[in-house]
């Protein structure tokens, strides 16, 4: 067998044989889905806290007394402040002192007066934030009720017509030349894509680094390097460790995929999806897992996405920005002796990384910026700002042009990194400064 | 033995930036001989190594191994065993030394075979799935030398073989250099600053200084041109006396009285004298008790070679 595949097969194998990686991969899905589902039910419970919203009302503009009960309240629009499981208003004339206030069973205190009518802005005064939840829905109600007091004091519409007269417009969105249609919610995924793209790259790319200076320290790579040149070991480590992170990346889709179809098949026959479609009010009486995924607002670009195309330029852009990447951090592995004497070489390697990780927030926003246009040809930048912009769709010679100066520089590094790999891989004792592995390029092909 | 030799190297010359680490080296290697590589650290003994095990090539000069120019066709026939050496800790034993001998061009059952006698030769049987990482230093040697000889290489480079040994290990180190040699036909490089292993091993010495070779040849004739003629008399009589005698003869080394009258003397006899007559004469002076040629250790030619060298080189 060809020496260099023996270098790979070793790389690879000692790897994916590893307990944690195996763990890891089989679990990173579940986890996964883990983690979010723990984020939704955390959420969730947080609000199962009843929040008591004491509204101070001196002019009696949203209530009236109950005639025969001194003192106590009541809203003149029920419908307003209907009562929810986790919301419950209570009225009263007068505002608490903070002491009563603590005292009291009100987790909340809003006093409405003029100002609210005027401005539109109301205080929430409270000695535990409401959720989000509860303040939003605050929002609604007391903006509903002021919507009712303004209609019956200023036309002479009643409030279900003037409801029926009220249009709001929802937006949907084309490319004209793609044809592709609500790139924002599909954005998205492309963010995900990206985001996952920055973690492999960098996790893997360690793990290069890592190997190289394995091998240099405990010199092993004198005895590889008498059998295979430095640059196909170097090489070879790179294509192994790369197909490792591609397996976890293959194994990851086929796992999420699985789960995905699992959890459909639970919730058509567990009665689950009736009842989620039932809360949300839904017209469409769906019982089956996908229909019920494409009538959701959120969930419907789930279907709407080219999966395996992003998949496939996934592959594509994942081996070819580790490559470009692993690299890098192959020749400051090589230059090196320990890991912890790499981190000053680390920091200009990664800092395109980190740029275009951080810079995809913008190009999730304007996929068609200049910005993004640009770093979706700027080969460090374009492995993780394409997958935004294949998500929501993109001419096929802007992936092409992008592809192309992709491989170009990623065969300029690898012979780049390769010189200096292999100068610095046997030099020991010193570190060397930047501009010393700069002269390692001059060195002749000895 | 075939006359080509098996390592030849012609005009060598390296450097690294400003610092030339070989200079214009020419050495040859005959086959079936163990070949000692000596010099003081920073000779450019690595230098010289790495490029005869195909490390890094040589600025100018050429390597020639069996009569043909050095190529990738000879990775299969060498065998390297690095002064500082590791081992992969993420990998067992066996399958450490199967990677290495598949690197070198073995089949899988071939390299098992050999692993098999190997192991069982240096007593490291039931290794073969021990991780790396619970290994001694002692017992990480022996695999490495194993992982370095396992191919049954035609040419071997042993940098510092026997350092790490304990004594008893080291001996059975030495003895399966010597029966590579003696069975296989094994030529052997070795790379060493300890001159006992040299006197015990090598048939051939190099001595390299500040990047030149200032000294090749077979080991008895480096000893016999080192010992510039000296010879050890033992006798039993007048010190004094026998030197007075002695005149412009020949020249007086060391002495070492031994008590009851009997002397240890080094003689430097010149050339024109040849041993049987010199003993002649002294039989009449005193009552010679023994009388043999210097023993030269390799210390003491390396230490005479390197001290000669920078008396003369101000470099």
């Amino acid at each position: 067998m060809n020496r260099w595949l023996i270098v790979v097969g070793r790389e690879y194998k000692t790897r994916v044989r590893k307990r944690a990686f195996i763990i890891s991969t089989l679990l990173g899905p579940f986890l996964l889905v883990g983690v979010v589902a723990a984020i939704l039910f955390i959420g969730m419970s947080s609000t199962e806290m009843n929040s008591k919203v004491l509204i101070v009302d001196h002019h009696n503009l949203l209530t009236y007394n109950i005639p025969g009960e001194e003192g106590v309240l009541k809203a003149s629009c029920q419908e307003c402040f209907a009562e929810r499981s986790f919301l419950e208003y209570s009225f009263a004339s007068k505002a608490l002192d903070t002491e009563a206030f603590l005292e009291s069973e009100f987790t909340a205190m809003i006093v409405f007066d003029d100002g609210i009518m005027q401005h539109a802005k109301a205080l929430l005064q409270y000695e535990f934030a409401a959720p989000m939840k509860v303040q939003s829905a605050i929002k609604r109600d007391l903006g509903e009720a002021i919507e009712r007091l303004r209609v019956k004091s200023e036309s002479k519409l009643d409030y279900e017509t003037y409801k029926k007269l009220k249009v709001q417009i929802g937006l949907s969105t084309e490319n004209i030349v793609t044809e592709d249609r609500n790139i924002e919610n599909k954005s998205v995924v492309g963010f995900v894509f990206s985001v996952f793209m920055f973690m492999f790259i960098m996790i893997y790319g360690m793990h290069v680094m890592r190997g190289v200076i394995e091998e240099k320290s405990n010199r092993i790579v004198e005895v590889v390097i008498s059998v295979v040149k430095p640059e196909h070991l170097m090489g070879a480590k790179i294509a192994g460790i790369g197909l490792v992170g591609l397996t976890q990346i293959a194994v990851w889709s086929l796992l999420s995929w699985l789960l995905f179809l699992g959890f459909g098949v639970y919730a058509e026959s567990s009665g689950l999806l009736l009842n989620s479609m039932g809360e949300q009010g839904a017209q469409v009486a769906a019982t089956d897992f996908m229909t019920f995924i494409q009538s959701n607002e959120e969930l419907g670009v789930l279907l709407q996405v080219n999966w395996g195309m992003m998949l496939g330029w996934s592959a594509f852009f994942y081996l070819a920005g580790f490559a470009l990447y692993a690299s890098l951090f192959a020749a400051i592995g090589a230059a090196v002796e320990q890991e912890s004497d790499a981190q000053y070489l680390l920091l200009p390697a990664m800092i395109p990384l980190m740029f275009s990780y951080i810079v995809n927030v913008f190009i999730i926003e304007s996929p068609d910026s200049t910005l993004a246009t640009f770093c979706s040809f700027f080969p460090f930048t374009s492995p993780i700002t394409m997958m935004v912009k294949l998500s929501v769709g993109v001419p096929w010679w802007h992936v092409a042009v992008s592809s192309i100066i992709l491989i170009m520089t990623v065969l300029l590094m690898v012979k780049l990194a390769g010189k200096i790999y292999r100068t610095g891989i046997l030099m020991y004792g010193k570190k060397p400064s930047l501009r010393e592995m700069a002269r390692w390029l001059m060195y002749k092909n000895t | 033995m075939n006359d080509t030799p098996s390592l030849e190297l012609f005009d060598v010359s390296k450097r690294y930036g400003t610092h030339i680490a070989l200079d214009g080296v020419s050495l040859e290697v005959p086959q079936g001989s163990i070949f000692g590589l000596l010099g003081p650290n920073g000779a450019g003994k690595t230098t010289l190594i790495r490029m005869v095990a195909g490390i890094t090539g040589p600025d100018q000069g050429s390597i020639s191994f069996f009569g043909e120019a050095m190529s990738s066709e000879h990775i299969s026939l060498l065998g390297y065993l690095p002064e500082e050496r590791g081992l992969y800790k993420n990998m067992r034993v066996g399958e450490q030394a199967m990677y290495f001998a598949r690197l070198r061009g073995m089949g899988k059952k071939e390299a098992e075979r050999e692993l098999t006698d190997w192991f069982q030769r240096l007593e490291v049987d039931g290794w073969w799935d021990k991780e790396v990482a619970d290994l001694s230093k002692g017992m990480a040697q022996k695999i490495q030398f194993i992982v370095a000889v396992l191919h049954k290489p035609k040419f071997l480079i042993l940098d510092e073989p026997l350092s790490g040994f304990d004594p008893i290990n080291a001996s059975r180190i030495r003895t399966e250099i010597n029966r590579l040699r003696d069975e296989f036909g094994t030529t052997i490089l070795l790379s060493t600053h300890d001159m006992s292993s040299v006197d015990e091993l090598c048939d051939h010495v190099a001595l390299i200084n500040n990047g030149k070779k200032i000294l090749e040849g077979p080991v008895n004739a480096l000893r016999e041109n080192a010992r510039a003629g000296r010879i050890e008399l033992k006798f039993r009589g007048n010190l004094i006396g026998f030197t007075a005698a002695l005149g412009a003869g020949a020249i007086l080394h060391e002495a070492l009285s031994l008590g009851d009258n009997i002397h240890d003397v080094v003689l430097g006899l010149p050339p024109s004298i040849p041993i049987e007559q010199f003993l002649k004469w002294a039989t009449t002076e005193v009552d010679v008790l023994s009388c043999t040629p210097k023993v030269v250790s390799m210390d003491e030619v390396f230490l005479h070679a390197v001290n000669a060298v920078s008396n003369t080189d101000p470099s």
